[in-house]
């Protein structure tokens, strides 16, 4: 069983705290992501498990075992790097069969597991290149050759992709993601990109200042956000938050924001109004809909992106982006109505700590 | 990009006449070194010096190793002295500049310093107690003692540059060999070593030039058998008769493997020298 | 066995060793024994060493000796025009090489060449070019009409200084060029376009941004030639060995001619030790310029 955990993990460099008391597990075949800026101390987590960096305090367990006082190979781990890393001087078959040679196993017995790994990842025609020789994609390809000939327990990945155009980046990604699912390894990813975790990932650690704000399925970080911080990583274009307050209209409870005035489920209502606080609201671009019903807003600019336009309305009192299907083209300055389609798909937030207010 | 903004602070035809210049003034001592050492005492003693073809000869050659007491032994000597110090000069630093530039040593820092200010010494100041601690050793006059104090020197350049050259190896190479299950040493051997062989090279080199040049502490630590090439140079043209031309054969003798050297390998030399001492 | 971090610092100080323990034995030690033997009265006699402790004498008799203060003040005359030449000379040519009728190969090979001569050899061809009655200066000065008979260039004491810097400076130039043209080519080109745009001309951009930005490495220059001034031993031995009446008697070839030609071991220990004292506090000077350049490129 190749189960991860990280027990209160910390990490100083000098005085500066760049982990900060991680916990996470991740179950035997998992794949998760953790996401995050940079400077989070995404990498460096990821290097802890690794062993490429020692904790300052905390325990790290794979399968079961305390591996703090092992080395990367002890740990059975194997990983693909940003930029590969590649040895320059070696032929991809070199590459590839490196950690069998320092095993000490023989030229005729590592040419045989190579020539599989490369098979399976089609490199079978490019065994005696040089890595300068390959294209980004068959460099990327080498990288996890030399991971799986492994047979770790765990793969670790570096944000792989962050240097491929984005063509490649999302072929990349499918066979990363069908390796996955062939192979079942535990794997740990590390990435800045939203889209990228939510495509790939089991579950995802979302990070922020060296701690694990929230970690959930992509659905869960989805839909539902712990906080703003989540909230706002998730999802593209990034959310707006709306500042407001609750009042009641003709005795039902609404979320004034200017000019406008989003209708609350009692319930809804029943949670937010617990103490004096203010609140903020947020809502996905794609579940505020064009409605000749809704609030008055004007367009303040349109961005066609191919599958759909990102509308920004404007009210006396805040913006909102919506999402309209297909390449639609607005006036600056037209006069639009605009509301949301579901209650549930309201998030609120307080305006102190940024948590989001479960209202289910 | 400064070449530009040059070619506009003065006219094209002063940037002409001064690279002229300049060429004229650095190439000309050399050029006459190498044609004189070609002429007859007779054609460089008459006034002006006689040019016809009648002149030159190749006697100076051949008659120098006979007129200047052992200059082949010299030479000799200087090639084995400069070998010896470049290959331990690289064993021992090569692995010295790995450890400073990726084995995060506390305290490299300052060693880098010091070995850095070690290049800074006037060679005056370690000259005298080495040669008091050569003659109780009764090392005074022999190659080893000139390959050891020749370390003094050469060692430090040799860390410095490589450093430089290792702190360039992308560390996600040498973490990808850790993770692979790689020792240390292993890391350094089989993959810091073979992607670094032209500036280990190149760094060989540079030793071995500083050590065929040096003559202050052959002067001092050599006597009869272990005299290097510049000591018997200095000697022979220091004697009363002269002749020139032999005098100039026996200079470019001893200069011409290092011009060599040089010109072969300038590149390196340049970019990891002088950019070293120019940091930043 | 311990972790990553742990083999590799533990590595790392096997690889350190040998090469800190040779520089220990090799410097450190002497520097220290440079010091006691200049507290002492030691003299060679015979192939063996006698000495007796005596304290800072040697210093008090250093204040005192005439030689010593004329090497002192020729030493200082001499570096410091040897410096201000050198540079100014290099930087000029340094500016030639960036214009882009410089730009060919050829020009960094000629700068290559002094460099590599080994400074004994490029001694005695000076020798021969300075020769009185047949070296070729004068052959071609007197051609030329500029002197109307040979010129003693080692003639006099004011001569032979003035020729020795000469010398000096044409060996030291190309090699500091080199440095400045390694300064040159760091300068962000988009400073120049930056500076065009602001309506800088051709000599304003190069006052206020080639020189500036160049500072550090003229420092650099600065320090590193003036170390190398004060080292100059090769040229005095073979042309002059410090005359005429000692006129070109520095510091550096003082001490060497008060141990081994006088074979007065304290006495020479302690102006070896004065030169070693003016250098450290150069490169301290020259350390404290490349602190930020080592802080980065450690990172």
């Amino acid at each position: 069983m190749a189960e991860v955990e990280l027990r209160a993990v910390t990490k100083n460099f000098g005085k500066v705290a760049v982990c900060r008391g991680i916990d996470l597990q991740v179950a035997d075949g998992e794949f998760v992501t953790l996401l995050g800026p940079s400077g989070c101390g995404k990498t460096t987590t990821l290097n802890l498990v690794a062993g490429l960096e020692d904790a300052s305090a905390g325990d790290i367990l794979i399968g079961g075992r305390r591996v703090n006082d092992f080395t990367p190979f002890e740990r059975d781990v194997a990983m693909v790097f940003q930029n590969y890393a590649l040895y320059p001087h070696m032929t991809v078959a070199e590459n590839i069969g490196f950690t069998l040679r320092l095993r000490g196993i023989g030229r005729a017995g590592r040419r045989q597991r190579v020539a599989e790994v490369a098979e399976s990842l089609e490199l079978s025609g490019v065994l005696d290149r040089l890595p300068a020789q390959l294209s980004g994609g068959q460099q990327q390809r080498v990288a996890l050759g030399r991971a799986i000939i492994r047979e770790p327990q765990v793969f670790l990945f570096d944000e792989p992709f962050s240097n491929l155009d984005a063509g490649l980046r999302i072929k990349m990604r499918a066979e990363v993601k069908e390796l996955h699912q062939r192979l079942r390894v535990t794997s740990i990813f590390v990435t800045h990109d939203q889209e990228e975790a939510l495509s790939l990932s089991d579950r995802i650690a979302v990070m922020r200042e060296g701690a694990i704000e929230q970690y959930g399925t992509p659905a869960e970080v989805y839909a539902r956000p712990a906080s703003k911080y989540v909230a706002r990583f998730i999802g593209s274009p990034p959310l707006e938050f709306l500042p407001g307050r609750v009042e009641g209209e003709g005795g039902l409870p609404v979320f004034r924001v200017g000019a406008a005035a989003f209708p609350l489920p009692l319930r809804t209502a029943e949670r937010l109004v617990q103490g004096a606080q203010t609140f903020a609201l947020g809502v996905r671009p794609e579940h505020v809909v064009l409605s000749p019903a809704g609030i008055r807003a004007t367009v303040r600019l349109a961005q066609p992106v191919g599958p759909a336009t990102f509308v920004t309305l404007a009210w006396e009192g805040g913006e909102l982006v919506a999402r309209v299907p297909g390449m639609a083209s607005f006036a600056a300055g037209s006069a639009v109505h605009f509301q949301v389609d579901r209650e549930e798909h309201l998030m609120f937030f307080d305006d102190h700590q940024g948590r989001r207010l479960a209202t289910e | 990009m400064a070449g530009r903004r040059v070619g506009r602070l003065v006219g094209p035809s002063i940037v002409v006449v001064g690279l002229a210049l300049f060429v004229v003034i650095t190439i000309g001592p050399l050029a006459w070194l190498v044609i004189s050492s070609f002429m007859e005492q007779q054609a460089l003693t008459t006034r002006p010096p006689d040019f016809s073809a009648a002149s030159f000869t190749l006697a100076n050659y051949t008659g120098v190793f006979a007129a200047a007491a052992q200059l082949g032994q010299g030479f000799a000597n200087s090639f084995l002295v400069a070998l010896f110090t470049t290959a331990v000069a690289i064993a021992v630093g090569a692995p010295a500049a790995y450890a400073l530039a990726r084995l995060e040593l506390p305290g490299a820092d300052a060693i880098l310093l010091m070995i850095l200010g070690t290049q800074m010494l006037p060679g005056i100041v370690i000259a005298i107690p080495l040669f008091i601690v050569m003659s109780h050793l009764g090392l005074v006059d022999t190659r080893s003692a000139l390959i050891i104090v020749y370390l003094s020197f050469n060692l430090p350049i040799v860390i410095w540059i490589l450093r430089g050259f290792f702190l360039a190896i992308p560390r996600g190479i040498e973490r990808a060999a850790a993770v692979d299950g790689a020792t240390t040493a292993q890391i350094f051997r089989l993959i810091v070593l073979p992607i670094s062989l032209a500036p280990l090279f190149a760094t060989g080199v540079f030793a071995f030039i500083e050590s065929w040049n040096e003559f202050f502490f052959a002067l001092i630590l050599t006597r009869q058998s272990a005299r290097t090439a510049p000591l018997v140079i200095s000697q022979f043209a220091g004697q009363y008769q002269t002749v020139f031309g032999q005098m100039m054969a026996a200079a470019a003798l001893a200069i011409a493997p290092v011009v060599a050297l040089a010109v072969l390998f300038r590149n390196m030399i340049m970019k990891g020298f002088a950019e070293g001492m120019v940091k930043g | 066995m311990g972790t990553l971090e742990q083999r590799r610092r533990r590595a790392g100080y096997a690889a350190l060793a040998p090469a800190l323990l040779i520089l220990v034995l090799i410097l450190a030690y002497p520097i220290v024994d440079s010091m006691l033997l200049s507290l002492q009265d030691l003299r060679a006699a015979g192939g063996t060493f006698e000495g007796r402790f005596i304290g800072l004498s040697n210093y008090g008799a250093l204040l005192e000796d005439r030689t010593f203060g004329a090497a002192l003040s020729a030493t200082a005359y001499f570096t410091a025009i040897e410096v201000v030449v050198v540079v100014l000379l290099a930087l000029g040519v340094a500016l030639l090489l960036v214009h882009p009728f410089g730009r060919f190969g050829i020009f960094r090979i000629v700068l290559l060449l002094p460099w590599a001569i080994a400074p004994v050899a490029n001694a005695v061809l000076w020798k021969w070019i300075l020769h009185a009655n047949y070296g070729i200066l004068n052959v071609l000065l007197l051609e030329v009409g500029l002197i109307d008979r040979n010129v003693v260039w080692l003639g006099t004491a004011r001569m032979a200084l003035h020729t020795v810097l000469a010398v000096d400076i044409w060996k030291s130039v190309p090699f500091i060029a080199i440095l400045l043209l390694a300064g040159l080519s760091k300068v962000p080109p988009v400073l120049y376009r930056a500076a065009r745009l602001d309506g800088a001309n051709a000599w304003e951009q190069f006052l206020h941004i080639t020189l500036p930005q160049l500072r550090p490495t003229i420092a650099v220059a600065v320090i590193l030639q003036t170390l190398w001034s004060l080292r100059i031993f090769d040229l005095i031995f073979v042309l002059t060995k410090g005359g005429p009446a000692d006129g070109t008697v520095f510091l550096n070839f003082l001490a060497y001619r008060t141990t081994f030609n006088f074979l007065d071991l304290g006495y020479g220990a302690a102006i070896a030790n004065v030169v070693f004292a003016v250098s450290f506090v150069l490169a301290l000077g020259y350390i404290w310029l490349l602190q930020p350049g080592l802080q980065r490129a450690g990172s």
